[in-house]
């Protein structure tokens, strides 16, 4: 090892070079998240909140010199182990900490938590998916240095990731030491991690997990360079758990010098060589520069957001809302790796393992199927292919068909614990697993409206349809048909995870008898038009001609609990009988409802975990008349307590879709609060990418009541109170269609790109056919609908 | 406030009663902890021999026995707190009242003058407790998740460590209340998705800001508990449950009517001492 450090007398400014990061963050403050100073208890919810992330990989907003509640962390999608603790189940590896960069100036090692902060700002910038920092301190001997950072997943390349700090010393000339350690932590994440190779060549850290012998690699480059354009030597020492770097810089006052450094991430599960991909990568990417990598990066997201990007007019937080929640979801997503799906807190924290739930089908297909479709068929093909844990799930409870993990990892099967210790030791059944299986009707839900979006038969032959049918068998083995003739579903656990092992939830059957009617129409529809195919799957699925058909009538004879008095749908057999419990009257309460009221009268009343029968109505709006929606939505609003983070966007949704708009934007801020207004903690282990997804779901299906239709799309807009307008766009079977909704005049634009003609239509209004490359307005007059008209565009 | 502000100085105003002597064997137990010498005090109309004093003030030899004995003059309680204001780092333990006509857990005046006007940590021990000895082996932090009150940690760390004592941090959330407004709270968790992963992941973090703001001396084991309910009520049945030798209770330093609720329950209710820290307002 040799340490190098450069030394130079004090030159005149003029005769340093500039020096800069490269590019600069956004200005507009409706891209821009912003955190200033530094608030210590905050630290791991700005670390969550300011993650960088590709899909692929993932990096919590950390700072990169460490404080006293730092928890750095990296993730890759679909990289698990299970730790000594089998029971634990598996859990997302945490890679060493990439980001890691000490300071010493004078011996003294630069941190906010000494000195005194002169200015400390990080910008989440939003449109560039850049994570920026500016940092002044002035330390205990009064030295102050300038620190501006810069952080990125590319987009545009996701096995790279980069991090530049530009070093001034404003009012000293001394040595700078630059420090970085890139260890694996002592545990990764709750899984065990071997460390399979070090050393002085790339890459700089290689692993193999534990249970599941993933390797990873990451290669590190590191280079720094003065003002002046004289490098600064990096010297390398391989250690047990990694290694360290060191740069050694005798800064001028006023000098500056910028600190690049790439690294790029491979895994087994992407190479057969990952530390040679990683090499190479980093070769080419030390060649090409970071000039280049952030511009790619930047071109992507642009892209990117040329689709996602949902545009409010008269209310900047619900704008920064909104695009918080479309950059999370953009960075949750990978098309190129049908493999993984998005855990429950994405790549932007431990909490929940990494672990897969319905929310990914429900809360965040949406939002990829409508704006991504690569993204959305990859997040499906997970559920393809892992549908031989689905079937031996469905088998081992005495089922036939897929019967999907309540809580998926890497390899399908069912990790949901049986039990769990709350913080008042009291010893937690875990039913879920066992029972919560309307997550199969999910899956379900989200093929069958990704190929109504985009029209991909290639998917729906290739996966879609056997996850159809294979659900559908389940539903049809699941239900008993009983003296009443009709098929009941016993003990099961709706969306309302307050009340378990209940019969004929409304959610679960109606999903069910959904799942069983799409499973016959796949067959069909298949049969019909490829019937080579269908032979084939029939075959290879053991799929009598008659056995779908049967579906039909399994479906039609399912018990739904609808009152044709009342137009309500009973949540369960028995709800209405339970104990009405007035939650008003209950005030505010800092916790959800089960612990003010207690697990067992929660238990007995009518009191309900999150939407249930209101979720049933937003997945199921063309199954009922709006009359059925509102009484519904009447009835269980106000007994809905929102314990769960997913409840109030599709409460937004559904009083959007009903008009009541000032409802709409209190669930909607309710939603967005999650985590931008946290001021309990629970963002700390990672953003809630189903309230995110949620969100986004509330302003393009419920605000504007975007609809899928069989030629077209259909928009039943209702602004809230604050907006003055909202844009956005979303594709449709090959096309990019542009939607503006405005107050004044009240009225709705769209234009399309793509091939052929579509239908554009208001609900309860006109349609008519649009041709790509044309704008066509309608506007609402005296409460009605005017005729669409093309304007100039 | 650091582990030195639980200091050597270990005060233990007597009065003359029988009552005031119940904080003798605490006072003794945090001084051995502490490894500092119990310092009795009595605040009279004038000095008198200090042989002389120990019948007046109910002591026994043995209970004399390894400390030492201060006379002042004047209002007792602010001498008192004057005298722990002379040391550099000062615990004062006494009883919460001595006076036969007050009920449990009420503060006799110069207790209250004390509470309200010394800066260093108190120690309120029921007289019901008597001569009992007393030994640290569990010791309950009852924590709102705020900033300010994870003051208390680091004396309560200090004495878990020096005793070898088990230290369980009790949350306590309150039904119908929104939770404390300052920045930086760690309330209990409004969202619940699956309880499986949202109880340990909130567990984690509500122990992570406490030992980043509290900055307890070393590693100190904790356990993080949980309750639901009137805040004082829950910290007293817990306490009462789990058999806790001592409370560790960080105070505002507020004691008008309706205020300081929480500390009031728990100073009526307890059964075991209370060491109360005080806090930024």
């Amino acid at each position: 090892m040799s340490e190098h450090s450069t030394r130079r007398s004090t030159s005149t400014a003029a005769a340093i070079a500039a020096l800069d990061l490269p590019g600069a963050p956004t200005a507009d403050p409706a891209w821009r998240l912003v955190e200033e100073g530094f608030a210590l208890p905050r630290e791991h919810e700005i670390e969550s909140l300011f993650t960088v992330a590709n899909g692929y990989v993932g990096t919590r907003g950390s700072l990169a010199e460490g404080c006293s509640l730092s928890w750095p962390a990296t993730f890759v999608a679909g990289v698990f182990d299970v730790g000594p603790d089998a029971g634990a189940g598996p859990t997302l590896v945490r890679l060493p900490d990439w980001t890691h960069l000490a300071l010493v100036v004078g011996g003294l090692r630069l941190t906010l938590e000494a000195g005194e902060i002169v200015e400390h700002r990080r910008v989440l910038d939003l449109r560039q998916a850049i994570l920026w920092r500016e940092w002044r301190q002035r330390d205990p001997t009064g030295r102050v240095t300038h620190l501006r950072f810069l952080r990125l997943a590319s987009l545009a390349d996701r096995h790279l990731l980069a991090q530049s700090v530009l070093i001034t010393p404003e009012n000293y000339s001394d040595t700078v030491h630059i420090e970085s350690r890139l260890q694996w932590p002592a545990d990764p994440g709750g899984g065990t991690v071997e460390r399979a190779a070090s050393g002085d060549g790339a890459p700089d850290v290689l692993l193999r997990t534990t249970s599941r012998g993933v390797v990873v690699a990451v290669a590190l480059g590191g280079e720094m360079r003065t003002g002046r354009g004289e490098r600064v030597e990096r010297a390398r020492e391989p250690g047990p758990r990694g290694v360290v770097e060191r740069w050694t810089w005798y800064a001028g006052i006023g000098e500056t010098a910028l600190l690049t450094r790439l690294a790029i991430v491979y895994t087994s599960r992407d190479d057969e060589n990952p530390a040679g991909a990683a090499a190479r990568h980093l070769a080419r990417a030390r060649d090409d520069g970071i000039e280049r990598a952030v511009d790619a990066h930047v071109t992507a997201w642009s892209a990117r957001w040329s689709v996602a990007d949902v545009r409010v007019a008269g209310d900047e937080p619900d704008q920064r809302a909104l695009r918080f929640a479309a950059y999370h979801l953009i960075s949750a997503a990978n098309p190129e790796d049908e493999g993984v799906s998005i855990g429950a807190r994405a790549l932007t924290g431990e909490a929940y393992k990494g672990h897969v739930f319905w929310d990914t089908e429900i809360y965040l297909l949406p939002f990829y199927t409508l704006t991504d479709p690569p993204a959305a068929r990859a997040l499906l093909m997970y559920r393809y292919h892992t549908l031989p844990a689905a079937r031996a799930k469905a088998s081992a409870l005495g089922y036939r068909g897929a019967l999907y993990a309540w809580e998926s990892a890497d390899t399908g099967e069912d990790v949901t614990p049986s039990s769990a210790v709350a913080p008042d030791g009291q010893i937690v059944p875990i039913l879920t697993g066992e029972q919560e299986h309307h997550v199969s009707a999910d899956v379900a839900y989200a093929v069958w409206h990704y190929w109504r979006a985009t029209g991909d038969d290639r998917f729906l032959l290739d996966a879609g349809a056997e996850i159809l049918l294979e659900t559908a068998r389940f539903w049809a083995s699941r239900g008993r048909l009983e003296p009443d003739g009709r098929y009941h579903f016993r003990c099961v656990i709706g969306p309302d995870e307050y009340h378990e092992c209940v019969d004929d939830n409304a959610y679960t059957n109606l999903m069910a008898r959904w799942n069983l009617e799409r499973g016959a129409d796949a067959a069909r529809l298949v049969a019909d038009r490829w019937p080579e195919r269908w032979r084939a799957l029939a075959e290879r699925l053991g799929l009598s001609p008659e056995e779908p058909e049967a579906w039909r009538h399994v479906a039609a004879a399912i018990e739904t609990g609808f009152d044709p008095g009342t137009g309500l749908f009973e949540q369960f057999r028995g709800f209405f009988d339970l104990e009405d419990v007035d939650l008003a009257a209950h005030g505010p309460c800092a916790v959800p409802i089960d612990v003010c009221l207690g697990r067992e009268r929660t238990r007995r009343s009518r009191v309900i975990k999150q939407a249930d029968v209101v979720a049933l109505g937003v997945l199921l709006r063309d199954c009922f008349p709006r009359e059925v929606h509102e009484a519904n939505f009447r009835y269980y609003e106000p007994r809905t307590a929102h314990g769960s983070s997913l409840s109030s966007a599709f409460h937004a949704l559904a009083a959007a879709r009903l008009g009541d708009t000032a409802l709409a934007e209190r669930y909607f801020r309710q939603t967005a609060e999650i985590d931008l207004a946290d001021r309990m903690g629970s963002a700390a282990g990672g953003v809630h990418i189903g309230a995110l997804g949620g969100l986004w779901q509330a302003a393009v299906l419920g605000v504007a009541g975007l609809r899928l239709g069989e030629d077209g799309l259909a928009f039943d807009p209702h602004l809230l109170p604050a907006w003055h307008g909202l844009s956005f766009v979303t594709r449709w079977r090959g096309r990019t269609v542009s939607v503006s909704v405005t107050r004044e005049p009240r009225g709705i634009e769209v234009a399309m790109e793509g091939e052929g003609p579509m239908t554009a239509a208001l609900v309860g209004g006109p349609s008519r056919t649009i041709a790509p490359g044309h704008r066509y307005q309608a506007r609402r007059l005296d409460g009605a609908w005017e005729a669409w008209r093309e304007v100039d565009g | 406030m650091t582990p030195a502000t639980l200091a050597p100085a270990v005060i233990v105003p007597l009065d003359g009663t029988v009552h005031a002597t119940a904080a003798l064997p605490v006072a003794r137990g945090l001084a051995a902890l502490l490894g500092s010498t119990p310092c009795i005090v009595h605040v009279g109309v004038r000095p008198r021999p200090p042989r002389e004093m120990l019948e007046p003030l109910k002591l026994t030899s043995e209970q004399l026995e390894g400390s030492v004995l201060h006379q002042a003059t004047g209002s007792p309680a602010a001498a008192i707190v004057d005298l722990a204001a002379s040391r550099r780092h000062a615990l004062i333990v006494m009883c919460t009242h001595t006076g036969l006509d007050k009920p449990r857990g009420a503060l006799g005046s110069v207790t209250r003058e004390v509470l309200r006007t010394a800066a260093c940590p108190v120690v309120l021990v029921h007289p019901e407790r008597g001569p009992r000895p007393w030994t640290l082996r569990r010791l309950l932090l009852p924590h709102d998740g705020t900033p300010t009150s994870a003051a208390a940690l680091s004396p309560a760390a200090e004495l878990a460590r020096r005793a070898g004592a088990e230290l369980t941090v009790l949350h306590v959330a309150v039904p119908g209340s929104e939770p404390p407004g300052e920045p930086g709270t760690c309330a209990a968790p409004r969202y619940l998705d699956q309880p499986q992963h949202e109880w340990p992941a909130w567990a984690r973090e509500f122990l992570d800001r406490l030992r980043a703001i509290g900055r307890p001396p070393g590693e100190v084991p904790m356990r993080l508990s949980f309750a639901a309910g009137e805040a004082g009520r829950a910290i007293v049945e817990f306490a009462s449950r789990e058999a806790s030798d001592l409370i560790v209770l960080a105070w505002r330093g507020v004691l008008e009517p309706g205020r300081a609720l929480t500390a009031r329950a728990v100073v009526g209710g307890a059964s075991c001492p209370i060491l109360v820290v005080r806090v930024a307002a």
